[in-house]
């Protein structure tokens, strides 16, 4: 009796064991299918945009589109180039991405470290008075902010005009702060006793601690001044003072674009993008969960 | 000279939650040259503040601090010749134990050629010759307390301070490194002052202990001082593992009257509470001064009590057994060479010899 109870113990048990290994198959699945789809839908932009930049002026406005062109060409490329200005649009999208960057992890990382580590009166009402100033929508400043620049201080289509509103953010004074507000409090009043002097504690003990933190916040004002359009947009004029994303616009003519063109020059922007992220992508992660609440 | 000494020392914080509360109330003590000052109270009692204000960490409200023959009110941590070993070490993590334990002599830019002596010496003596080279992450947690110690040793300063540097130990780990820096005080003849919410740590290793209490210091004195003459009902309970049991009762006489037992006051001691005669009074008795009438055939009759024994726990070579005298639960610490049962009557000797007496209003022990 024992051993057939056992037995058909045994077997519902396996039972419950297929049953559940059926059940993970099936959830697994369906996760990869949604997830095989939405990486579809992601890369099919950027397929398309490439796909178009080695079609001929012909075929990319083909109804029904190609999707393998016939006689893949680099002539847009070609066309990118001869417009002429590619080259200075690259070098100014560099330097005001460069430029922007270093500012910005240099003075949020100062300001995150004031905010979080050291006691100054009001510090609190002054944090709270920029965190609030990161609610209001870009649009409502844009235009005051635009008088500002070309009006009072006549700074239009100069380098000056693109870095100066963003020189530091707010987004990342706040980043700064949270990840700063993570490292042991003790590590300084150590440095203090250690006979460290205030710049230095921040210099010596501070900055290499903070660097994976400030390594994200770098890694995201540069993609993000990358690919800034719309105020780099606004305040230059000159073929000279465009950035790449502004360049692009110069393919769009009164009557007719050049798409290829377009699409090249897409392609060619976004090169340096896909190296920014296949080599830093651990810290694009990082940057995720900065400000997360541990589990 | 090496002393520290508080005059009027108040420390005030103001807090989002709390609103202003204070810290540490009008402290006034000396912390003799070469002495180890042990500071223990239960969290919030004002022990870390104070030391961080030797430290220079935090600025006093109101008084005086010296360190030797100077004040130090306004001086920066580095210039109060002092050194400090953290609760979590506070190890710089980018740094090698080399690196860590030279930063503060090279911040003073002392000779390279001294950094590197004074360096190896300490390292010499803590037993971290091999370790000099790694990260702080490549280390045990005892490693990582030895380089702590380490970093102050290097200075040569004419106080350590230390902030409950044993809490993140195991218990074993604890009772070694206890040792070690008992030996170390005597090694380097240092003003040494410790903090920590641990009684054990605090009896074992303090010269001299400081009681706090919500930012009032409640009793300094050396470790068998507090135990045997505490001066309130919190010193009392405090110091002592378990804690002095406390017994509402009255004094009538020669007799202390609680709810259900008289027990005789020894004639020595009787004058001192004559001011308390009639009065309702706190009966203080040890654990260990409840006794097994086995153990004591020659007992005189008095002070033995029945009670029935709530709970026994066993600890190897002694009980802990619990009963209750009225609504207060006893405890006593009876050697275990006799056989305790639960739920049942045991004859228990209350050794009076060893009582005290406190004012239940004042909490102050009388006499």
């Amino acid at each position: 009796m024992a051993t057939n109870h056992q037995q058909i113990q045994l077997q519902l048990d396996e039972k419950k064991d297929k049953q559940r290994k059926i059940f993970k198959i099936v959830g697994l699945s369906v996760i990869y299918i949604v997830l095989t789809i939405w990486a579809i839908l992601t890369f099919v932009p950027l397929i398309w945009m490439f796909i178009s930049s080695i079609k001929d002026t012909t075929s990319i406005t083909q109804v029904p589109p190609q999707l393998i062109p016939d006689q893949p060409t680099l002539d847009a490329y070609r066309r990118v180039f001869d417009v002429g200005g590619f080259a200075r649009w690259f070098l100014n999208s560099v330097i005001v991405s460069t430029i922007l960057t270093i500012s910005n992890v240099v003075l949020a990382s100062l300001a995150g470290y004031a905010f979080a580590k050291l006691k100054f009166p009001g510090r609190n009402t002054i944090f709270w008075i920029l965190l609030g100033s990161m609610m209001i929508p870009g649009q409502i400043t844009l235009i005051p902010l635009y008088i500002l620049i070309v009006n009072t201080f006549q700074m239009a289509d100069t380098y000056l005009a693109l870095v100066i509103p963003t020189l530091v953010t707010t987004a990342n004074i706040f980043l700064a702060r949270q990840f700063m507000a993570s490292l042991p409090s003790t590590l300084i009043d150590a440095a203090r006793i250690d006979a460290c002097s205030e710049p230095k504690i921040f210099w010596k003990v501070i900055l290499p601690m903070a660097k994976p933190g400030l390594a994200v916040l770098g890694i995201f004002t540069f993609v993000a001044n990358w690919n800034n359009f719309f105020w780099p947009f606004l305040v230059t004029s000159s073929n000279e003072m465009r950035t790449l994303q502004v360049g692009l616009t110069s393919f769009r003519y009164q009557y007719t674009a050049d798409y290829g063109a377009m699409m090249a020059g897409a392609v060619l922007t976004a090169i340096p993008m896909f190296i920014v992220f296949l080599a830093l992508q651990k810290y694009f992660l990082k940057g995720i969960t900065i400000g997360a609440v541990k589990g | 000279m090496s002393e520290v000494r508080f005059v009027n020392v108040s420390k005030e914080f103001e807090d989002d939650n709390k609103g202003k509360f204070t810290a540490v109330n009008d402290a006034t003590f000396t912390i003799e040259d070469k002495e180890f000052m042990v500071f223990v109270g239960p969290s919030g009692c004002g022990k870390t503040t104070s030391l961080r204000m030797i430290a220079g960490l935090e600025r006093q409200t109101s008084g005086d601090i010296y360190i030797g023959d100077r004040t130090v009110n306004k001086a920066h941590p580095k210039d109060r010749d002092i050194a400090m070993v953290f609760q979590d070490y506070a190890l710089y993590p980018h740094m090698t134990i080399r690196e860590n334990m030279s930063f503060g002599l090279k911040n003073l830019k002392r000779p390279k050629e001294e950094i590197e002596k004074k360096v190896s010496e300490a390292a010499q003596i803590l037993s971290l010759e091999n370790l000099l080279d790694r990260k702080p992450r490549e280390l045990s947690g005892g490693q990582r307390q030895r380089v702590a110690v380490g970093r102050a040793i290097v200075r040569n300063p004419k106080v350590f301070l230390f902030d409950e540097p044993l809490s993140n130990l195991d218990a074993k780990l604890r009772v070694q490194m206890r040792m070690e820096l008992s030996e170390l005080h005597k090694r380097l003849g240092a003003t040494i002052v410790y903090v920590t919410h641990d009684q054990v740590e605090a009896m074992t290793l303090g010269t001299r202990i400081v009681v706090m209490n919500q930012g009032e210091i409640q009793q300094i004195d050396t470790p068998e001082e507090l135990y045997k003459n505490p001066k309130n009902m919190f010193v009392a309970g405090f110091i002592g593992s378990p804690p002095m049991n406390f017994v509402r009762g009255r004094l009538d006489g020669n007799i202390v009257q609680t709810v259900e037992h008289a027990l005789v006051v020894p004639e020595d001691k009787l004058l001192k509470y004559a001011e308390y005669q009639g009065k309702e009074v706190v009966l203080g008795i040890r654990p260990e001064d409840v006794i097994n009438i086995e153990h004591l055939p020659d007992a005189p009759a008095q002070n033995v009590i029945e009670p029935v024994i709530k709970i026994v726990e066993h600890l190897g070579s002694e009980f802990l057994v619990y009963f209750g005298i009225g609504e207060e639960t006893i405890v006593g610490k009876i050697s275990s060479d006799y056989h305790m049962e639960v739920f049942k009557k045991h004859q228990l000797y209350i050794n009076m010899e060893k009582m005290t007496l406190f004012d239940p209003q004042t909490q102050m022990r009388i006499g």
